[in-house]
């Protein structure tokens, strides 16, 4: 058997994180004992205080991500169908806006909201500001893969419901979205990846989420290696979970139906 | 326009060290995506899952944490690290990246068909050819178009550079907005992030659709 085959064979899902487990713990014991990373920080996260405040940070990052993915949502459909649009005049600024909005990074628009809302007199807390960051953001990404799930339905089938006498809305709502969702769910849990690692970004606004909260825990004990790899942890912990949840949505598809949406890393993952 | 005009030099300056972040970090992530890559195919069950760990963990955690991670690593004096932000978001963007490029590549080297190294095999090419004529012009063509994807996303992650206070396009463009109470700065830099993305994502779609062609 060559060396590819090999590769090919899938070693079981549960030996493979363990291998990978042992890697990583193995990897820290090494720099830990080769003086590269600290020994003596670690105590502090045996006071279960310690877990109390980051778990404070974490409800914060829960509150806008889940914000933010819900608004995101509600936003995506009408952004894309209105981008579909047939012939009404929103069709070419909602393009515009769509990939104006994906080419930018998400801390500049963050940066835009948080410093340009108060100039329009509407004063914003940073977990506000960041809540409609990720949203004009996301929403966006969403559409995109909305769009791309709606124009993978057969025309046919579009054209069949009309001539039955379906209206627009209908034919949306009962034949092609319906069909749509299943496509789009693999990229949209892993945009949800993206959203989560964003709301980090939010800790630069001066948001005590997840990271913020880390940073006022490791300024007041002087332990910011440690702090920062059980931050990582946790955040590998929920987006490695929606990783493996997105590729098995994905591996029930035939691969011809894998929604393509440019310039976002997370979507670029191949399922292999 | 006046608070860009005035602070051009100083805007323009942020703007290419955008650039250079952005050059050199896809140059790394290249070099290290085709090094994990082949240890994950080539490597044996240790290798794989070794890169595998890398691959998992470094995408599923924030970029942020991980510049933070950088920042504090490289900032004791005793080891002889550079501590200028620039360079040690340059490694961060590299790692950062490298795990999405390894990704792609090694779905690409398996996009070809194992029947074909075989083939060439038999034929009596060496390992070493088969690689370099068979298998790695198969596999470029799948692998053009992800890349230019991962280039878009690394252009528009440079921005979180600024975080640990990489003089790049956005922390410049704040810094003129904070110091002139005005918004024009950022949205100029707004402006300037989408005159790179955007030409990107139209080349990133012609290699597409030609690649899809050419097969």
């Amino acid at each position: 058997m060559t060396a590819l085959a090999m590769a090919r064979r899938e070693t079981p899902g549960i030996l493979r994180v363990l291998i990978a487990g042992v890697v990583l713990v193995g990897l820290i014991v090494l720099l830990v004992g080769a003086g590269v990373l600290p020994a003596r920080g670690w105590g502090r996260f045996t006071d279960p205080a310690t877990w109390r405040f980051l778990a404070q940070g974490l409800a914060v990052t829960a509150l806008i991500g889940g914000v933010a993915l819900v608004a995101s949502l509600a936003l995506s459909v009408p952004l894309a169908l209105g981008r579909i649009g047939l012939g009404t005049p929103l069709r070419v600024p909602l393009a515009l806006w769509i990939e104006g909005v994906r080419a930018t990074p998400v801390l500049a628009i963050l940066f835009i909201v948080f410093f340009g809302f108060p100039r329009l007199g509407v004063g914003l807390t940073g977990i506000q500001a960041a809540m409609i960051g990720l949203t004009v953001y996301t929403s966006a990404v969403l559409a995109e893969i909305v769009r791309a799930g709606v124009l993978s339905i057969p025309k046919g089938e579009v054209e069949a419901a009309r001539s039955l006498g379906l209206s627009y809305a209908v034919t949306m709502r009962r034949v092609v979205l319906p069909q749509a969702v299943s496509r789009m769910a693999p990229a949209i849990v892993s945009q949800l990846i993206t959203l989560v690692k964003d709301t980090s970004l939010a800790s630069i606004i001066a948001v005590q989420e997840l990271v913020g909260s880390g940073r006022v825990l490791f300024n007041f004990y002087g332990n910011p290696i440690e702090t920062l790899f059980v931050i990582a942890c946790i955040y590998f912990v929920i987006c490695y979970s929606l990783s493996r949840l997105s590729r098995r949505l994905e591996a029930r598809r035939p691969a011809v139906e894998r929604l393509v949406v440019i310039g976002e890393e997370d979507q670029v993952a191949p399922a292999v | 326009m006046d608070p860009i005009v005035a602070n051009l030099d100083f805007l323009i300056g942020g703007y290419a060290t955008t650039l250079k972040l952005s050059a050199g970090a896809m140059a790394l992530a290249l070099a290290i995506g085709v090094l994990v890559a082949s240890v994950r195919v080539w490597g044996g069950r240790i290798g794989s899952a070794a890169g595998g760990a890398y691959v998992e963990f470094f995408r599923n955690t924030p970029l942020l944490v991980q510049l933070f991670f950088y920042a504090v690593l490289f900032a004791p004096a005793n080891l002889g690290l550079s501590r200028d932000p620039v360079v040690v978001a340059l490694v961060g963007l590299s790692v950062y990246t490298g795990a999405y490029v390894t990704e792609v590549i090694r779905s690409g080297i398996l996009s070809v068909d194992q029947r074909q190294s075989e083939a060439a095999r038999s034929l009596g090419l060496s390992q070493v050819q088969t690689l370099r004529r068979v298998v790695l012009p198969q596999a470029f063509r799948t692998v053009i178009p992800p890349l230019g994807n991962l280039s878009i996303a690394l252009v528009k992650n440079t921005a979180v550079a600024s975080a640990i206070g990489a003089l790049e396009l956005l922390q410049a463009g704040s810094i003129v907005s904070s110091r002139t109470f005005r918004l024009e700065p950022l949205a100029g830099v707004v402006v300037a992030y989408l005159s790179i993305t955007i030409p990107l994502a139209i080349l990133t779609g012609h290699l597409e659709r030609r690649l899809r062609f050419a097969r």
